[in-house]
């Protein structure tokens, strides 16, 4: 066969595989959400008069901000209160580039939103690391100083009369407001379609995780960091293309348009229409429109401008909304058609892979820690085997977690070194630590509220993924998808080990509490380790869950993992251990093995 | 040096308040570990209801107002300011406190955004003159004095002098009372203070309301030399914010200080004290917002803050 011959037989098996995976994944939603994309295409022709198409197409615009700012909100569950400065900073670098350039309008607001990225990203490393708190306060800060900066620059700014944009031709078409409108439900669309797809794909679950549960996620080896500045980096994109295309229906770009005011709105939109629905941002900004005629009509009642109603109507719903428990108008409407009309597909369950683990050994030398004057952990040494259970007992305050912490890289020692194998660990971050094969687990019962059991397991093997990048899943590569189909029969298989297989498509909220520290053993398994840290699994267990507990421990022993059982309970020690060492005041004063049949 | 004196007597006098609203957001957010958005509202509400009783909604000139009528203006828009904050705090902050931080968030900046709105839509002109409480214009030069060549208003003495005696006030109602004990024994652990039989949610409720209440009395006093408008009061907030972030909602009287430095240093920028760099004036509202982001950014590191 001739090598275009060949090329043309394998493209087409590719093109008959995106088919049928589409066939495959194609629900009722997906039904749904093209039917309402489609009518709201057709809106300004059954509208037509009714509302003028230039005050649509404004909404459509602010409909795609707002369905940016859903990445932030909804998916990685961030108080993000700059998606305004994020449209002004896309605005106004647009109406820069369109006076100072010949470039065609749509490159320019592709500029606009470069630029707004950039904020983005910067906004977004700023706050990487910070609670809900201060990331509201900074978001709030960097709204107003994009406000404040139009107000006072105007060189910027162009002064109190704004900068007066030259009207181009967008995508070959004369921008009437429908061309306008058309292109921004476009936009909307695609960009809806892209949270869904992110939300499927390695990104929005890791995203999800961290934002239910930081010190699980945090324990499981997710890079929040990057993770949030990729999200803030994108949510602003959309909010800048919003704006750079907005400006130029607009035809000025008007100083006084994007200040904090436009950030609530946009949260109001968010909230409202449903921050977990890819298109509840863009069904908030149809009710704010609603609310907007309701204004109107109101001030014309009162003999005032109706704009001055709007803000307090839009704040009055809002209130509404989080009141009556914050299930949005979205979610709960999908819920509702949920119950009338059950999902019809069912997913086939993948046949497990193999359980992966990697036999390496940990030596620990000399480990120690000071909180203050107290000397936590005061020259410990120890070593992690291959295919054994290694038990830290003593009583309250010894040491025994301070030792796992130091293990994991939740805290750095004041002395001493750690390596895995010939790798050096002392300096490792616990993400980092991670990826080399050492995972822990948490004392408590942390797991991640909204997350499916099989889910759980999906965070913990996207830690081994290679081609799961959130470019990647956006475009859906073969090699993403194939390595998707893997990664979920990996999961099934760290649940197998802990015997939660069956419950894999079930909520993790249902789950008892050992049987989500059981899933979280299943987590940090999926992340192929060699080392697991396992901190008082004990905790709250009844008799038979100890039996399956101990089960567990054996099963991966003779998997070959290295384990370290931080542990009070001595019958569970006593059954499993093959060496336990026994810490007093930070420092180990008993080793004995323990024979084992 | 005459530059110099009538740049401290401006931004003092500016500071104070800012100063008296960043004691507000330290107490809130100690208090509740939240950051209150409609506090700056709040406060312009205080100011508005103080205008209303007052005067109504009609153009005034200082002349107009009796000293009675002025003074139960004042007392019914603290009282008022006092209410819809402990008000407030049961309707926005509470039913999210602990649970989820988009809902305070959002839930305070509506309650901001209506009492905006509400403001506006009573309030129609652009921007308002006070009446003036205490007839400066009677004392030294038309209300100015001149001291050390500069010439500065005798109203800067009295807002500074209020903010004094209000932060001072506050200070003493924190260490010498029942209250003020409550209000740190909450503050340290509030599920001990409910423990020990402290009315949690009432007390916090309180501090809500006198958070912007103070602050009000302080723009009320204040108001009269410049126009103010119906968003004055969210600016205000901000910059009390402002200052409470960039001494990490310190205590009460270095989060007052912050608020003082920060109107000194508007003055300062604004007036092109510190050198004449082109078009640094329209820099003075700026460069603290930025530097206050980059305060929040750069926490001192501690240990990794273990997230357990």
């Amino acid at each position: 066969m001739s090598a275009p011959a060949a090329a043309a037989v394998r493209t087409g098996a590719a093109l008959r595989e995106v088919l049928e995976t589409a066939r495959a994944s194609w629900t009722d939603s997906a039904t749904a959400g093209g039917m309402v994309a489609l009518a709201a295409a057709l809106a300004p022709f059954a509208l037509g008069g009714l509302i003028a198409t230039d005050t649509l197409a404004s909404g459509a615009y602010l409909a795609l901000a707002a369905t940016g700012l859903g990445l932030c909100v909804g998916l990685a569950g961030v108080p993000s209160l700059a998606q305004g400065a994020f449209v002004g900073t896309g605005a106004f670098v647009a109406a820069h580039v369109l006076r100072h350039t010949q470039m065609p309008g749509e490159l320019c607001a592709v500029i606009g939103a470069v630029g707004a990225a950039g904020l983005g990203t910067a906004a977004g490393f700023a706050v990487r690391s910070l609670d809900a708190v201060r990331v509201a306060v900074g978001t709030w800060l960097l709204s107003w100083l994009v406000a404040l900066a139009l107000g006072a620059l105007p060189w910027l700014s162009g002064g109190a009369q704004g900068l007066v944009v030259p009207t181009r031709r967008l995508f070959g078409f004369s921008p009437t407001p429908l061309v306008h409108y058309e292109l921004a439900v476009i936009l909307t669309g695609l960009c809806a379609l892209a949270l869904v797809a992110l939300r499927r794909g390695p990104f929005g679950l890791d995203l999800a995780a961290a934002a239910q549960h930081r010190g699980a996620a945090a324990a499981l080896g997710v890079p929040m960091e990057r993770l949030r500045v990729g999200a803030f980096a994108a949510s602003a994109f959309v909010g800048g293309l919003a704006g750079g295309f907005a400006v130029q229906l607009d035809i000025v770009a008007d100083p006084t348009a994007y200040g904090p005011l436009l950030s609530f709105e946009l949260l109001v939109a968010v909230l409202v229409g449903g921050a977990a629905a890819a298109l509840g941002p863009s069904a908030g900004v149809v009710v704010l429109g609603l609310i907007a005629l309701v204004a109107r009509a109101f001030g014309g009642l009162a003999g005032v401008s109706g704009s001055r109603f709007q803000p307090m109507l839009e704040a009055l719903l809002l209130l509404a909304v989080l009141t009556t428990g914050g299930n949005a108008f979205v979610p709960a409407a999908i819920a509702a058609a949920r119950r009338r009309f059950p999902e019809r597909r069912i997913r086939p369950r993948p046949s497990a892979a193999p359980l992966r683990t990697r036999r390496e050994l940990l030596r620990a030398h000399e480990l120690a820690e000071r909180f203050g004057h107290v000397r936590a952990v005061d020259g410990v040494s120890l070593e992690l085997t291959p295919g054994s259970i290694t038990a830290l007992v003593g009583p309250n305050g010894s040491g025994k977690t301070t030792v796992l912490r130091l293990l994991a890289g939740a805290l750095p020692p004041d002395h001493g070194h750690i390596t895995l194998a010939s790798h050096e660990l002392t300096a490792a971050t616990p993400a980092e630590r991670v990826r080399h094969g050492v995972v822990r687990t948490l004392q408590t019962h942390a797991y991640f509220a909204e997350l499916t059991v099989l889910e759980h397991a999906l965070v913990g093997i996207d830690r081994t993924r290679r081609h799961g990048g959130a470019v990647r899943a956006l475009v859906s590569t073969p090699l993403f998808r194939a390595e998707s189909r893997l990664a979920e029969a990996q999961a099934f298989a760290a649940l197998e080990a802990v015997g939660l297989a069956a419950d894999a498509a079930r909520p993790a909220s249902e789950l008892t509490g050992t049987g989500r520290q059981r899933l979280m053993i299943a987590a940090a398994l999926a992340t192929n380790p060699a080392v697991l840290l396992l901190d008082e699994p004990s905790a709250g267990a009844a008799a038979e869950d100890l039996e399956r507990l101990t089960a567990i421990l054996d099963r991966l022993r003779a998997e070959g993992l290295a384990v370290l059982l931080v542990e009070h309970n001595l019958r569970l020690v006593r059954a499993v251990a093959d060496e336990v060492l026994e810490l007093e005041l930070g420092r180990v004063v008993r080793r004995e093995r323990l024979p084992r049949l | 040096m005459s530059l110099a004196v009538q740049v401290v007597f401006t931004g003092l006098s500016a500071g104070a308040v800012y100063g008296l609203v960043a004691i507000g957001h330290s107490l809130i957010y100690r208090l509740t570990g939240i950051v209150h958005f409609a506090l700056g509202d709040l406060i312009g509400l205080g100011a508005f209801v103080t205008l209303l009783v007052a005067a109504g909604t009609q153009p005034l000139t200082q002349e107009t107002v009796s000293g009675g009528r002025m003074a139960l203006a004042i007392v019914v828009g603290v009282v008022v300011c006092v209410l819809v904050g402990a008000g407030g705090y049961f309707a926005v902050v509470q039913p999210y406190i602990g649970r989820s931080a988009i809902g305070w968030v959002a839930a305070t900046l509506a309650l901001g955004f209506a009492i905006r709105a509400v403001l506006d839509a009573g309030f129609s002109r652009p921007a308002y003159v006070f009446p003036d409480p205490i007839p400066f214009r009677r004392v030294g030069h038309d209300g100015l004095l001149t001291i050390l060549g500069a010439e500065v208003h005798v109203r800067s003495f009295a807002v500074i002098g209020v903010a004094i005696v209000v932060a001072a006030a506050a200070s003493w109602v924190l260490q010498r009372t029942w209250f003020g004990r409550s209000l740190r024994a909450i503050a340290d652990d509030s599920d001990g203070a409910a423990i020990v039989g402290i009315s949690v949610e009432r007390t916090r409720a309180l501090a809500f309301g006198l958070a912007g209440g103070l602050a009000a009395l302080a723009v009320v006093v204040a108001a009269p030399g410049t126009p103010f408008e119906t968003g004055s009061g969210a600016l205000l907030g901000l910059k009390g914010l402002v200052a409470a972030v960039l001494v990490r909602f310190g205590g009460l009287w270095t989060a007052f200080a912050a608020g003082l430095a920060l109107g000194i240093f508007e003055a300062a920028v604004g007036t092109g004290l510190l050198g004449h760099l082109p078009g640094l004036a329209s820099y003075r509202e700026l460069i603290p917002l930025l530097a206050a982001i980059v305060v929040l950014a750069v926490r001192p590191l501690r240990l990794r803050e273990a997230v357990e």
